[in-house]
């Protein structure tokens, strides 16, 4: 039983460092160590129910030594705060007033497709319509409304053109317009390397949001071309 | 977190003397059939075991194996009923050569099996 404890320990341990290094991708809606709990008891309590020659002893010693554990570091992520951020992480802004943090999103192995959809999901379908936006240690999305954005007349859904200095094809056809037509478009505002640029989304109303990587973000309006329509 | 503390002092607790006890009792089962079993041996080398030797030392093994199965494994239990049926059967034909061969497994068993069992690093590992 010994044996069976330090056995678990050890698992419980590398299973916690593995998902703390995953990211907040991998956790959902649980605290990293919660998870790692829910993956370590389910097989543990399957394993000798399902094989008849392991004492049932062994099951029950390691659920408790998983119990152990859970109650330890409850304890000390009570007594000690900078423990809890060390194995439960710690929320990441991945929006701020300057537009979108980079380097947070990269640091939780999270691309522009995944923060558009954690907006989505949380009801905001433009990028300038949060002032804050983060990631909570839990994998939760929690965003923030900017106060001073007009209100304006959703006529279709904001559309990514260029994800990472690349042009999205498809979503270039459904808006009618051509990478001429945004090469222009950053011509104008300066931006002569198309890799330069992290994010540019379009609206219905020609409305753009462009931001490039170590720049604030930015925010104007264009003349769609005729019959430019999703 | 006083019931915090407590429930961990009372796992730990149970945890530690329970692998202090596991440890304990399966030595010690099986330093008694270690024992039952040198006695056998010795009867055999000297050619005078009959099968009444060795079905007292099968006794002693199955009264210790009904609460062995609680800590460990069935499979290894299965062994040892293996080969000392063989030693019993070779016993009765009087074929002590063979049976002590058997003999000799058993007592390696008998060293190896708590072995598995205790907080070793490679056990751990």
């Amino acid at each position: 039983m010994g044996l069976i404890f330090l056995r678990t320990a050890a698992i419980f341990v590398v299973l916690l460092i593995v998902m703390r290094l995953m990211g907040k991708r991998q956790i959902g809606e649980m605290q990293p160590f919660e998870l790692v709990i829910t993956l370590l008891i389910a097989e543990l309590a399957c394993i000798p129910m399902a094989d008849t020659s392991i004492p049932l002893l062994y099951g029950i010693a390691a659920m408790l030594a998983i119990f152990l554990l859970h109650q330890i570091l409850l304890l000390c992520n009570l007594s000690w705060p900078p423990f809890k951020t060390l194995v439960g992480g710690k929320p990441s802004i991945v929006i701020n007033k300057n537009g979108i943090d980079i380097s947070q999103l990269k640091k939780n192995h999270l691309d522009l497709s995944d923060l558009i959809e954690s907006m989505r999901t949380a009801g905001f379908f433009s990028l300038d319509e949060v002032a804050y936006a983060l990631y909570e240690s839990n994998g939760q999305f929690t965003a923030m409304a900017r106060e001073d954005i007009p209100k304006e007349n959703k006529e279709s859904l904001p559309v990514l053109i260029l994800d990472d200095g690349k042009f999205d094809r498809k979503n270039l056809s459904l808006t009618g317009t051509s990478e001429q037509f945004f090469t222009d478009i950053l011509r104008e505002h300066d931006v002569k390397n198309l890799r330069k640029v992290f994010v540019l989304t379009l609206d219905g109303t020609g409305k753009i949001y462009l931001q490039c990587k170590g720049e604030n973000f930015r925010c104007f309006r264009v003349r769609l071309p005729e019959g430019s329509s999703w | 977190m006083v019931k915090t503390m407590l429930s961990i002092l009372i796992t730990l607790g149970l945890l530690i003397g329970a692998a202090f006890f596991e440890q304990y009792f399966v030595d010690r089962q099986f330093d008694k059939f270690e024992t039952a079993l040198y006695s056998l041996d010795e009867k055999v080398r000297d050619e005078t075991a009959v099968r009444g030797d060795a079905e007292s030392v099968r006794t002693l093994w199955e009264s210790e194996k009904k609460v062995l199965h609680v800590v460990i494994p069935h499979t290894d239990i299965s062994y040892v009923d293996y080969w000392l049926s063989e030693a019993v059967s070779l016993i009765e034909t009087e074929n002590y050569t063979d049976a002590q061969s058997k003999i000799e497994v058993l007592l390696v068993l008998c060293r190896q099996i708590p072995q598995t069992y205790r907080i070793t690093f490679e056990n751990v590992f």
